[in-house]
């Protein structure tokens, strides 16, 4: 009943980290972008959950789609303004352009909303799902506001899935994810292209960092964190694929928490960054391989 | 703000012209005539380095501290400084932004006593970087207050000028092991979560041995890793091993995570005691009702009644000075910040000299009536002469449960 147990704190683990992820793997995959302000936006986007809830009640999960939004101007914004310049540069450049810009932002946030740790705190709470109330012999619990959160963020995905398969916008990013050169001859503005992936990127950090706001505590530094799984679930699902970043994101959160248990807490985390080196030698293009975009 | 304030900032401009420096000369001067005003610039400033982490993960303790520190300058320089002999010295504080890592406030302790030459210090937050620090302030000599360091390793090094107001560990564990035993003799069971960082694993460690010694069995003992986004297998476990008495260290990022995760989990105990966290009212705004019932220790509280010999006069007085400068109640991280400014103006007012030597002599005999509680250091110059309150979380607010002259209430049982 324990691995039952620890196997369900995995997979609604792995869905919020698949949900941190799929933005910050949609930029890699396509532009090409390491993008350290993604873990930035996911806090940002907490931000203005946190303050829509206890501000003007808005539930998180409501407010998801609409924290999306202004992130999604935003980095429209920073891709015309900063990323488009250096695009073309070596992937350190683009990289260093985004860690100035994060510092920038954490900061603006220290100085907007200070230090201080908040966390939505739902009221009522949404509790707990206990199975032995109905089958007594599962000793099993599930958190209810995990698995809301974790479904809404596979909708979130599964809409950026219908989006790339289903629009021209989407098939334009998929047919520049494939080949840019190939897609400018097929008459694909890629610098457009660009900007509005690295703006879906930065609305999918939005949305998540509104469905994480009940569960995570919320402070202008916490980004790091959010971008380091981000990092080790492209790797482990494969950069750039919708389905990468789920595989990724469950493998990750089913690893930890097994890793937890045999190995205790404290190595959870040298555990998926063991894995991540490895993975690295021994299969690069992560679980789900390097192939189309969806 | 004086032109001695901007000397680090202009010292930071590479290729600051002489031109420019003779403007921020200028600007300094006219920018200081609240200075001016009270008189004392005839009189040389006291000065006191202070490393602080006032951005990076540490940010909201180093803000509080600051706060502490600045409440005890303004205070004592609005009368004008402190007395040395027979004239009045204004202090200034010397900040630098170590952005939470040691390493660096270590770099800054150093160019604090060599660069700044600063008369004394204050010691950076927390006890792991108290103790690196301390070796800077031992080398050149300079007496050093350590708000923060609690943990006895901080002081094992035989250093002379580090004096922590802060008692050990273990007086925050076993008062509250006491009271555990006392009011609830059914619990026989301990599960023990400890952030793997100095001050939180040795506070977990020192409550392994306070229920140890009272025969307690512990079930679980284990350490997480700082910046643990996820605490659902331990606390899987621990819901496993059915403990009576669970207990969490580590910072308030933490806590709150721990405290969620153990409600998603449905966990429930007699008690459960979490330290830091619970003495900061982000904890109980962030946790809700699930801070309810969740007891802590902490060296100082509103609730707290001492009469002092110091710059405030009382506890109580010092809450209502804090909460009209800060619109806020105080809490232990801006109550010790405050502690450190007076005990050091103690020292240097009865040594009557702002001689290192005479200070770090005075500081060592102790004896000092402040409204953080009197404070005596022992040989290793670790506080040891009062006795950290215990809380508990009762309807949204802290009740001090112990010791019985200022407690507001008793231990009420069961956490869910």
């Amino acid at each position: 009943m324990l691995y039952l147990q620890i196997l369900i704190n995995g997979i609604l683990l792995g869905g919020l980290y698949a949900c941190i992820a799929v933005g910050f793997s949609l930029v890699w995959g396509v532009l090409n972008v390491i993008n350290i302000l993604h873990g930035s936006f996911i806090v940002l986007g907490a931000y203005l959950a946190f303050f829509a809830y206890t501000g003007l009640g808005v539930h998180p999960y409501l407010f998801a789609p609409i924290a999306a939004l202004p992130l999604f101007i935003l980095g429209y914004a920073v891709q015309l303004v900063v990323i488009n310049k250096v695009i073309e540069a070596p992937v350190l450049v683009t990289m260093t352009a985004t860690f100035g810009l994060t510092l920038l932002l954490d900061n603006l946030m220290l100085v907007a909303f200070q230090a201080n740790f908040r966390k939505v705190s739902l009221s009522p709470p949404l509790g707990i799902i206990d199975l032995s109330d109905t089958f007594p012999a599962l000793d099993l619990i599930v958190p209810v506001d995990r698995l809301a959160s974790m479904l809404f963020a596979l909708l979130f995905v599964g809409l950026l899935y219908l989006l790339l398969r289903r629009t021209a916008v989407g098939r334009a990013i998929v047919a520049v994810r494939m080949d840019r050169y190939a897609a400018t001859l097929m008459g694909v503005n890629t610098e457009k292209v660009f900007a509005v992936t690295f703006a879906l990127g930065a609305a999918l950090a939005g949305a998540a960092g509104a469905l994480l706001s009940p569960i995570f505590p919320i402070s202008p530094l916490a980004g790091t964190a959010y971008l380091g799984k981000a990092f080790v679930i492209c790797v482990l699902g494969g950069l750039g694929s919708v389905s990468g970043a789920l595989v990724g994101g469950l493998v990750l959160g089913i690893l930890e928490s097994f890793g937890a248990l045999f190995f205790g807490p404290e190595h959870s985390l040298t555990l998926s960054f063991t894995v991540l080196i490895l993975f690295l030698l021994v299969r690069p293009n992560g679980i789900m391989g390097k192939r189309g975009f969806v | 703000m004086s032109l001695r304030n901007l000397r680090p900032v202009v010292s930071a401009v590479p290729g600051a012209s002489h031109l420019r420096i003779a403007v921020l000369a200028a600007v300094s001067v006219l920018m200081a005539p609240g200075s001016m005003t009270c008189g004392y610039t005839a009189e040389l400033p006291i000065r006191i380095g202070a490393p602080l982490p006032l951005t990076g993960a540490l940010s909201p303790e180093g803000v509080k501290l600051q706060q502490g520190y600045e409440l005890w300058k303004d205070t004592v320089n609005a009368t004008g400084g402190i007395a040395v002999g027979t004239v009045k010295r204004p202090i200034e504080i010397v900040y630098y932004d170590y952005q939470s890592a040691t390493p660096k406030a270590v770099q800054l302790a150093e160019k604090l006593a060599t660069d700044d030459k600063v008369d004394f210090m204050f010691s950076p937050f927390g006890s792991g970087a108290s103790k690196a620090a301390s070796t800077v302030s031992e080398r050149y000599g300079i007496p050093t207050l350590a708000p923060t360091a609690s943990s006895s390793e901080v002081y094992d090094q035989g250093y002379k000028n580090l004096f922590g107001t802060f008692t050990s560990n273990d007086t925050l564990s076993e008062p509250m092991a006491d009271i555990v035993k006392a009011k609830a003799p059914n619990a026989k069971r301990v599960a023990i979560l400890a952030r793997n960082d100095l001050y939180p694993l040795a506070l977990g460690q020192e409550f392994e041995k306070s229920s140890k010694k009272r025969g307690l069995e512990v079930v679980y003992f284990e350490k997480y890793a700082i910046n643990t986004l996820d605490h659902a297998s331990a606390l899987t476990e621990i819901k496993a091993a059915k403990p009576d008495w669970i207990i969490a260290t580590g910072y308030i990022n933490d806590m709150i995570l721990i405290r969620k995760q153990m409600a998603d989990l449905g966990i429930k105990a007699q008690i459960v005691t979490m330290i830091n966290a619970p003495a900061y009212q982000e904890f109980i705004d962030a946790t809700g009702p699930l801070a309810d019932n969740v007891t802590s220790a902490t060296w100082w509280h509103p609730a707290v009644r001492y009469e002092s010999k110091d710059a405030f006069g009382s506890s109580a007085k010092y809450t209502e000075m804090f909460q009209k400068k800060f619109n806020a109640l105080p809490d232990f991280t801006n109550a010790t910040g405050s502690s450190v400014g007076v005990v050091l103006q103690m020292a240097i007012e009865q040594a009557g000299s702002v001689d290192r030597d005479k200070v770090r002599e005075t500081l060592a005999k102790g004896g000092f009536d402040t409204f953080f509680g009197p404070l005596s250091f022992n040989s290793v110059g670790q506080a040891v002469s009062y006795v950290p309150p215990v809380f508990q979380i009762q309807k949204g607010k802290p009740v001090v449960i112990y010791p019985d002259v200022i407690k507001g209430g008793e231990l009420q049982l069961g956490v869910r």
